[in-house]
Parts: C-alpha cells; sequence; structure tokens
C-alpha cells in the first residue's frame, strides 16, 4: 500500500486550475501553500501498478510544472 | 485490526506531508500551509467537517464547520476555496455560536390580543392559509405580499416566486435587496442588458490599482480586502480609497480620496473628462463595441406616494459626449466636490494608463444612492471609454453585502417586475415561465406591482392586507421606519414573520414562524462573482424550526397548488434545483448541475460544458460570445455596451441653517446587517455593543461633546439619542457625521429619509440632513 | 405713639432685609451647586490610529528565521511591568538622562534590532509617536526597596484559552489603548515567541481578532429591549 508525497509546482498562474485537477482524483490529497505556488500531494494507492497508473494521470495534468517525489512508504503485505 | 492498520496508514501519511513540508520550507522559507493552523484544532477529537458558504456577506466565503455529536462547534476557512482560501473574518470564524442564541426561536408564536401564545406548525400554517385565501378573496389577489431577501436560499426565493408570481397571480414579491443592490442591477441592465459582474475575484490576483468608490472594504468585505492587501505586499498595487469618510480602509490605502457628498457622480464624469481630454480613449474598442445614449434629467427622488418614473434613452453621438462633459472640467468638479483638481487627474491617470490594469470595487456608497443607478453607469463609463474591462485585471465590480442577493434576489429574480428568466413586461418570458412553472400563462401578471418602498406604502394605504417576510428585518432597515412600524401595527393588517430570533419584526407580527437557519437545512447561496455554492443539512432544526422553503411548500398545498408544489420533502431541495436550472439552459446564464455544486467549493454561471466562466462578453473565456470578435456585450441585442450621459444632480435634502449637518448610516466589521446573528455571538457583542455617533473630531471639541455623551439627532423625521463616537473606528468630515445601523435599541432608520434612485427604487441610507445638539 | 411707629417701621424694614438677604443668600448658594449626573459607564471602541503602522514590513516579518537562542519569553515578559499593562521599565542603562526618544530611546525601539552589548534583540515600540518616553518608562537603577509592598501582582492573560471556538481566532485579551499596532509587539525577534503570530502577512488584524472590550467592566451578552415569556 504505498503511500507517497510530493512537492508539485503549477505552471506560473495556474495554481488553482492544478488544485482543482487533483483534488477530482480520488487517491489524491492536495495541501496547498499559503503564500508560494507549490502544493504538496499525497497519493495513497493499494498497490504499486496503481501506484504507477496514478503518477501518469498527475504527470498528464496540463497546469503542473513539476513533480518532485519527497518520500515514499509502503505498508508490508501481511 | 482494521482500526490499527487505519492509524499506521494516518501515521504514515502524516509522516509523508511532514516531510514535504519540512522539504517545501527549505527551499522557499515562511511558506504556509493551512494544514499547519489546524494543528491547534482539538487533539484526537471525532470532528466532521463539512464544507458550506459562509452565512453572512455576499462575498461568499467557503468554510468548513466542525460538527460533533451532532452540534456544530467550529469553523475553519476552506483552503480550497478559491475565494478565501483558507481565510475568513471574526464573523465568519464564529459564525455557528449565531445558531445556539438563548432565545432561538423553537415554536410557533400567535398574537392573541396583544400577546404572543405558543402553537403548533400546523395550526399556525393552517392560519396563514386561511389568512391569505380570505384576503384574495376579500381584497383582491394584489392585497397579498411576500417580502424576503438576499439571506433566502435560492430554493426559498424560487417557490415563493412561483407562488405569488405564478400561482396566485400577483407581482407582489420583493426583498430586501431592493434597499442594497438594486441600482447595481439598473446599473447592470442599462449599460450592459445582462446583470451582474463580467469579472471575478481572480481579478484582484491581476489588477494594479484598485480604486474603491466609497467602499470601506476593511471592514465590510475583509476578506476580498485582505486579499488586496496581500497583492500589495507581493506586487506592489496601489489602493486609492475614494470615500466621504476616513475609516479602516483609508489608514490601509496608499492614497485616501475624501469628496463631499453625492459629488461622486461630477468626479467620475471629471474622469470621463480627463480621459477623452488627454487621448486616452481606447478608441478601436469604442467604436466595434460601445454606444453612446442620454436618458431623462431631473428625476426627482420618489418622496411621494405612487411616484412613478420611466427614463426614455436617446441615441447620441460621441461628439455631443464631448460637448457634454465640458461643464465637468477638473478645476470646476474641484469647486462642488472638495476633491483637488490634481487628485482628480491623478485618479484619471490610472484609468487611462494602457499599461496598468485597474479594478473599481463599489457597494452600498454607490447603490444606496438617489442617482445610484447613474453611478455605476458612470463608473462603466470610464471602463467602457478606456476599455479596461472583461480582461483578468481590468474590471469594474459591483460587491454584495448579501449571501445570497445574487444567487436568489437577482438570479431567482424575487424582484416585483423579474421573472427567473427575464422581466414579467415581457410575454414570451412569461410565457416560458408559465411553462416550467405548470401555470396558465395568463396568471403571470404582465405589470409589475409595488418595489420595496412602495409595498409598505400600500401597506399603509391599505392596498395590501397580508405580508409574509421572510429571513429579513425591515423594522430596522426601512428608511423613515416609524412610518411604516405604524402602518404593520394598523388594524386589518395581517403580518406573518419567518425568522430564527425575536427582531423589531417578530414584534409586529401575528404570527411568527420558527425558521430552521443555515446549516440546520439544505441550500444555496449565489455570490458577488456568479459563484454558485451548496450546503448540506449538518444539524437538526433548533425545536420545530423549519426551512422557508418548505414553510411556503407547505401553505401552497393548503391553497391548493399540490400539483405545481408536488415535491418530496426528503428530496425537495434537489427537485427545486433541477427545476430552477431549467429556467436558465442555454450558453449565457447556465447553472452547473447540483453534483457539481456538492462536489466542488462552488461554480460560476455560465457553467458550460463542464466549465466554469471567469470573464464574461470575452471570447477568450465565455463561451456565449459569437459575433467573431474579441469582446461582445450580447445583453444588449446590437451586441454593445451602453456610455451614458449622466449628469451631477444634488442630493433631495441637502443640510441647511435648520438642520446643518450630514448623516450617513453603514455598518460595522462585527455586526452584518441588523445584528439579529452577530450580537447573539458573545465574541462579537462584547466587541461592538452598541451604535453611537461618529463626529468629526474638531468639531466635537468647539460643540464640547466627548467619547460617550449623549448626543441628540434631529431630522425632518424624529429625532434620536447616541452616544458619541470622536476619533474611534471611523472619522467623518466636517459637518457630517456617521451612525451604524445594526443597533434595534437605537433605530437610527427612525430619521433617515425614503428618497430614492427613480430608476431602481432603491433608497439612499446616505444623505439627509440633521441637527446635532448635546444633552 | 410716634416712637412705636418709628420703631415698627425700623422693625419691618430690618425684618424685610433678613428675609430678602436670607433668600438671595440660598438662592446664590443654589446656583453655586451643579448637579451630579450619574455617568453611565460608557464602552469604547479602539482607536484605529496605527493598525496597519507597521504592515510595510509584514513579510520581511513572515520571511525572518527565527533566532531562537535569542527569543523572549511571556516566562519573563512581565518582571519589567508592575501589572499587565503598565508600562515596563527600562532594564538596560540609558545612553543620556536628557534628550528626547527621537534621538536616544527610538533609535533602537524603532524598528528593533540585534544589540550585541546586551545581547537581546530591541523590542519595537508601538507607539513611536509618544517621544518623551522616560515619563513613562523609567530605569531600573537599584534592586533595593524603600519599603517592602503589599501590592498584588494580578497574572497577566493567558495565552491559548481566548479563543471561543477550537480553532476560532482569539479575541484580544488586553487593552489596545497606544497599543493599537499589533505587528509592533506581535511580530519579529523581540516578540515573545508565545504570542508571535504565525500569519504576519495578514495585516488587516482585526478583520478577525476583535477585542473584548473589558474597559469597565464586562458587557455581557446581548439583550432586547422587549421579550415574549412575561
Amino acid at each position: 500500500m504505498p503511500i507517497k508525497s510530493y512537492l508539485a509546482h503549477p505552471h506560473e498562474g495556474k495554481k488553482s486550475e492544478l488544485v482543482q485537477a487533483l483534488t477530482s482524483i480520488s487517491s489524491c490529497e492536495v495541501i496547498p501553500a499559503e503564500n508560494n505556488d507549490l502544493l504538496i500531494v499525497i497519493t495513497e494507492t493499494t498497490n504499486n501498478t496503481e501506484d504507477n497508473i496514478l503518477k501518469e494521470k498527475i504527470e498528464a495534468i496540463e497546469s503542473l510544472k513539476l513533480l518532485a517525489m519527497v518520500s515514499g512508504f509502503d505498508t508490508p503485505i501481511k | 485490526m482494521y482500526t490499527s492498520l487505519t492509524n499506521r496508514r494516518e501515521f504514515l501519511k502524516k509522516m509523508a506531508i511532514m516531510s514535504a513540508m519540512t522539504a517545501a520550507a527549505t527551499m522557499f522559507p515562511g511558506i504556509l500551509f493551512a494544514e499547519e493552523q489546524e494543528k491547534n484544532l482539538p487533539k484526537g477529537g471525532n470532528l466532521d467537517w463539512k464544507k458550506a458558504p459562509c452565512r453572512f456577506c455576499g462575498v461568499g466565503c467557503g468554510v468548513l464547520v466542525g460538527i460533533d455529536n451532532g452540534k456544530a462547534v467550529a469553523v475553519k476557512g476552506d483552503p480550497k476555496s478559491p475565494v478565501n482560501k483558507g481565510l475568513c473574518c471574526v464573523k465568519g470564524y464564529h459564525s455557528v455560536m449565531s445558531i445556539y442564541g438563548k432565545d432561538r426561536l423553537t415554536k410557533p408564536l400567535v398574537k392573541k390580543n396583544g400577546k404572543f401564545v405558543e402553537t403548533s406548525m400546523k395550526e399556525a400554517l393552517d392560519l396563514i392559509a386561511s389568512k391569505m385565501k380570505e384576503t384574495i378573496s376579500d381584497y383582491g389577489k394584489d392585497a397579498v405580499s411576500i417580502y424576503g431577501s438576499g439571506q433566502w436560499t435560492i430554493p426559498d426565493g424560487y417557490v415563493a416566486s412561483k407562488l405569488f408570481k405564478g400561482c396566485i397571480g400577483t407581482n407582489n414579491v420583493e426583498a430586501n435587496a431592493r434597499l442594497c443592490m438594486a441600482s447595481a442591477v439598473t446599473g447592470f441592465m442599462t449599460s450592459f442588458g445582462i446583470d451582474e459582474p463580467m469579472g471575478c475575484y481572480e481579478d484582484i490576483d491581476h489588477a494594479d490599482v484598485f480604486v474603491l468608490w466609497g467602499n470601506n472594504m476593511a471592514e465590510m468585505h475583509p476578506v476580498l480586502f485582505s486579499r488586496l492587501l496581500d497583492q500589495r505586499l507581493k506586487r506592489g498595487v496601489k489602493i486609492i480609497d475614494f470615500a466621504t469618510r476616513t475609516t479602516r480602509t483609508s489608514m490601509a490605502a496608499d492614497k485616501s480620496i475624501i469628496f463631499q457628498p453625492q459629488t461622486d457622480l461630477a468626479v467620475a464624469n471629471a474622469i470621463c473628462y480627463e480621459i477623452i481630454n488627454n487621448g486616452w480613449v481606447n478608441k478601436a474598442f469604442v467604436e466595434k463595441h460601445c454606444n453612446f445614449k442620454k436618458g431623462l434629467t431631473n428625476m426627482g427622488y420618489g418622496l411621494e406616494d405612487k411616484y412613478n418614473f420611466n427614463d426614455k434613452p436617446e441615441g447620441i453621438t460621441f461628439e455631443d459626449f464631448k460637448t457634454f462633459l465640458q461643464d465637468y472640467t477638473p478645476e470646476k468638479v474641484e469647486k462642488v466636490s472638495g476633491v483637488s483638481a490634481k487628485d482628480i487627474k491623478y485618479m484619471a491617470s490610472y484609468y487611462g494608463d494602457p499599461n496598468k490594469k485597474v479594478m473599481s470595487l463599489w457597494c452600498m456608497g454607490m447603490n444606496q444612492h438617489t442617482r445610484g443607478t447613474w453611478i455605476n453607469n458612470l463608473v462603466y463609463n470610464i471602463h467602457l471609454l478606456t476599455g479596461k474591462i472583461s480582461e483578468p485585471g481590468n474590471s469594474p465590480f459591483s460587491l454584495t453585502g448579501q449571501p445570497s442577493a445574487c444567487g436568489t434576489v437577482r438570479e431567482v429574480g424575487t424582484l416585483t417586475h423579474k421573472l427567473p428568466h427575464g422581466v414579467v413586461t415581457n410575454k414570451e418570458h412569461r410565457e416560458f415561465a408559465a411553462k416550467i412553472w405548470d401555470v396558465p400563462a395568463e396568471n403571470i401578471p404582465a405589470k409589475p406591482s409595488y418595489h420595496t418602498v412602495e409595498m409598505f406604502r400600500a401597506l399603509d394605504r391599505g392596498d395590501i392586507r397580508f405580508m409574509w417576510i421572510q429571513v429579513t428585518n425591515p423594522m430596522v432597515t426601512m428608511p423613515k421606519l416609524k412610518r411604516y412600524r405604524d402602518a404593520c401595527e394598523k388594524e386589518g393588517r395581517f403580518i406573518v414573520v419567518s425568522d430564527i430570533y425575536p427582531t423589531p419584526t417578530t414584534d409586529i407580527a401575528d404570527v411568527i414562524l420558527p425558521s430552521a437557519m443555515w446549516i440546520e437545512r439544505e441550500g444555496m447561496y449565489g455570490n458577488s462573482e456568479r459563484r454558485t455554492q451548496y450546503f448540506e443539512q449538518m444539524i437538526q432544526p433548533s425545536g420545530e424550526a423549519m426551512s422557508d422553503t418548505w414553510q411556503i411548500v407547505e401553505v401552497a398545498k393548503r391553497l391548493g397548488y399540490e400539483k405545481q408544489f408536488y415535491y418530496n420533502e426528503a428530496t425537495h431541495i434537489e427537485e427545486i434545483y433541477n427545476e430552477y436550472r431549467r429556467h436558465h439552459e442555454g450558453n449565457k446564464h447556465a447553472m452547473a448541475p447540483l453534483e457539481v455544486l456538492k462536489a466542488e467549493p462552488g461554480a460560476q454561471w455560465p457553467y458550460v460544458n463542464g466549465k466554469s466562466t471567469k470573464w464574461r462578453f470575452n471570447a477568450e473565456y465565455d463561451p456565449a460570445c459569437s459575433n467573431g470578435e474579441q469582446f461582445h456585450f450580447y445583453g444588449n441585442k446590437d451586441g454593445k455596451a451602453v456610455i451614458w450621459q449622466r449628469p451631477y444632480e444634488p442630493a433631495p435634502e441637502t443640510p441647511d441653517d435648520d438642520y446643518p449637518f450630514w448623516l450617513c448610516t453603514g455598518r460595522v466589521v462585527e455586526h452584518w446587517h441588523t445584528g439579529s446573528m452577530t450580537r447573539r455571538i458573545p465574541v462579537l457583542h462584547k466587541a461592538m455593543p452598541h451604535a453611537y455617533v461618529e463626529l468629526n473630531p474638531e468639531q466635537a471639541k468647539e460643540m464640547q461633546i466627548r467619547t460617550g455623551d449623549q448626543v441628540k439627532l434631529t431630522t425632518r423625521r424624529g429625532e434620536i439619542i447616541l452616544p458619541a463616537s470622536v476619533n474611534e473606528r471611523g472619522v467623518p468630515e466636517r459637518n457630517q457625521v456617521f451612525v451604524p445601523f445594526f443597533d434595534e435599541n437605537m433605530l437610527i432608520n427612525d430619521v433617515t429619509l425614503d428618497a430614492f434612485c427613480p430608476i431602481s427604487k432603491q433608497p439612499d441610507y446616505k444623505k439627509c440632513a440633521v441637527k446635532i445638539e448635546k444633552v | 405713639m410716634k416712637r412705636i411707629g418709628i420703631i415698627s417701621l425700623f422693625l419691618i424694614l430690618f425684618l424685610a432685609f433678613v428675609t430678602v438677604w436670607n433668600v438671595s443668600y440660598l438662592e446664590g448658594r443654589e446656583e453655586a451647586y451643579i448637579p451630579v449626573d450619574n455617568e453611565q459607564p460608557m464602552t469604547l471602541i479602539p482607536s484605529e490610529i496605527g493598525v496597519f503602522e507597521r504592515s510595510k514590513f509584514a513579510l520581511d516579518y513572515a520571511n525572518m528565521p527565527v533566532d531562537e537562542n535569542h527569543q523572549r519569553s511571556l516566562e519573563t515578559y512581565y518582571d519589567n511591568r508592575a501589572f499587565h499593562g503598565a508600562p515596563p521599565s527600562i532594564p538596560h542603562p540609558v545612553a543620556s538622562d536628557r534628550g528626547m526618544g527621537e534621538d536616544i530611546c527610538l533609535k533602537c525601539h524603532q524598528n528593533g534590532g540585534f544589540v550585541d552589548k546586551f545581547d537581546a534583540y530591541a523590542p519595537v515600540t508601538p507607539h513611536p509617536e509618544m517621544v518623551n518616553c522616560r515619563q513613562c518608562h523609567v530605569a531600573q537603577v537599584s534592586e533595593s526597596l524603600f519599603e517592602e509592598t503589599n501590592f498584588h501582582k494580578i497574572k497577566a492573560p493567558e495565552v491559548g484559552i481566548n479563543n471561543a471556538l477550537d480553532g476560532s481566532p482569539p479575541i484580544i485579551p488586553h487593552q489596545i489603548q497606544m497599543h493599537e499596532n499589533c505587528l509592533a509587539c506581535h511580530a519579529g525577534p523581540a516578540a515573545p515567541k508565545e504570542i508571535r503570530v504565525t500569519h504576519p502577512e495578514r495585516v488587516n488584524c482585526r478583520q478577525c481578532h476583535v477585542s473584548n472590550n473589558k474597559e469597565v467592566r464586562d458587557i455581557g451578552e446581548f439583550k432586547r429591549l422587549s421579550n415574549y415569556d412575561d
């Protein structure tokens, strides 16, 4: 169950579009910075394939300039 | 275990967030996340956060309401809302406390021998329906009326209009918004042929200069004002406060320019003169997209009963307009307005500079004006002449004061002349509405009946016998209040009041219905930037309180309109909204589907192809533009906006030897409207416990009046005693005083004047003559 | 008879004089008396002057790193104040006993900054327009007392308990008179860490934080003039 956090940089002036686009993805949680053009994105998926698909989906968003992964965790399968 | 798994996942998520925040902080020192501000919220508490638009003003901030055990216990700004981006004002943060006032109305009350007696909801509704039937059979259908406000949710206003206009067949539907933004509506209608701002709040992020026309934004629209201040810190934008009194906004502004009451008309014309005289006119824009017109002048002020006025617009040429402006050179206007020619030229230079994006903002200062429609037109003139309109950052923006003044009153059309789509005077519009309402088209009268002031005058005369007042407090807000209070108490008048607390309006009621408030029910509001926002029912209504929508539906059924009011109690809000959307189909006004409103922090109409429209009339953003040009003012048949020739005319009552001061009324940041909700919030009451009269410090000294002294204000309508306030919240000019109107124990409207703008019928609460004495 | 007549005439004149004098004396006394009205306690709304005074530095405040080794704390903040709201005494030697604020005190206390000599940041005054500093702020020259005092130092308002709701902006628990400029004390390196604002860039402070206005006595709750219960 991978949980990952990213820093997402929007294209100039497209922050709100990016927030909207990311919020509409159900396995994504978004925390926009109040005073900078930067978002924190937390993803939570059930397995690695789903995670890869999600990442591709996020990277396809037009208003996104740069996506940088900060940390990742995985819950071991019991 | 399932719980431990979620806990572990929660923990991992927190870790992930923390590391991302740390990384962000190394890149941008001082970066702030809403999440961090939430860290002080009750730890481990089971708060459920649900989204709603704020209950109070027309800004329409997104709030998240914390629910604990069926009670609303906390509020925070919704960081995802593009309106307020996580910030609220003091009223918003404490808004849920206004649900829990001790004297909340929880049972219907009926007046018997001058005393209120408790009754059941069923009996109260039966009584209202039978009284309505009786009045209609005795005096005709135009003897019953409903008076609501911009606090009506969209479904409230919609069923009110459907019942009165469609089913009963009277245009006696009005709303407090007539006292609040009718001039903004007529301003839009005359200049653009279609209501509501072309721009949106995002203009704030693009504009370089902000001109506030008689608008104390720091107190009245604080959340938007903090967006202005934010832009100034980031981008060094300029804020110009153009007002009659020194306020918190003036202190924050880069420049404060003071003008004499009513002379904003002259100054706006002088700015146009400067623009033309200096060759700053955007000729290509004006030729392609604008017409010039003039209307009647010396219209009067509506002080007499049954006053009527119809403007006769006439086309003029650019040369005529130029000649007209010869009377408005900055030097000439300096003499009337008290604004130096230098300051007029200073403002004009910003409007004229093609490299500066300018946003004009206004609210009650321009709307509560006996020439309110004109001054709205004049500010549009400035933006049209320079082509600074309908583009990000170039925006004349009319703000509203009530949460759904736009959503309900303007869009649903709860005014005597309006229908949800169009006006009653238009046959096609009537037929269109009647079809959706499932009533014969002949039901809807073609003639508007009474606007608000005239409606209360009709009640006084006896032309109206029954009035149902919902979500508003006219016995505090009507100008020249005493006449209208006496009218309500006359024999043979039946007044129903739906409210949540006892107010001076419930005092004069024959039946009081307890209403479910805000998040005790389901509904939608529409804010100033055409954004419709949905809220679900989050808590149970207090006692037997019932939503205003369902009160009307229940009465409609009792009047025999089951067919039209077919709604199911569990799903009626959804059914009503879906029915309402049909009125607005098409590219110019389409409303977003309910699912969208539920999922997102609101959507801006026209909502076309799954997208909100941020800037109307601009082909780049607005799907309704169809003329192949960059701009299309499709509200008017020829696709052009109108530049109006509107002169300066004096106010109806100006200070003289007997009454030497101007009296201006208004609001304070702590209280909303008449304070019936905010005064029940201890934090706000303690911060602003009562009204006062602000005096000019120099003059107060001459009159030996100090803060706290009792001062008597006398106008031709009566007198009132208030404590003086010198050098506190605001500082008026010499020979001017200011009084906030929220205090029901010090009713300033007993002495104000009921003169109104002949076009919009909106009264002017900002100007009348008053005498000041120390007692 | 004639004598009695004269005597009684004088007697009448004398009595008349006494009466007239008495009446006029009493009237004179009455006029000199000015009735004392029971003045109603009035609530003051804090003045707006200076609210935005330091807002031009707001972004600097927001971006300023925190110097944890030199930050002040509320634990010691009230040590040089006789009570909460009293003007603080000057805890350091002063440069000159003559001269007004602008040449002496304001050099450091107008905008603050780190002072090597005292190994501390200078607090910023919320009222730089009042330049006769030493009228209220006196130096601590001696540690000893003339006589002991029984003065009871009340506790200052605490931090973190002034919110009406969980997470709602705290009200202002102190008087605002002469402290209208919030950022002077609530931002920057000299602000005590407990009351340092997390969001100095939002400069319209009183948009969210209102005063509880306890100038004279508690205001209590809103009361209508009429109610329906009786």
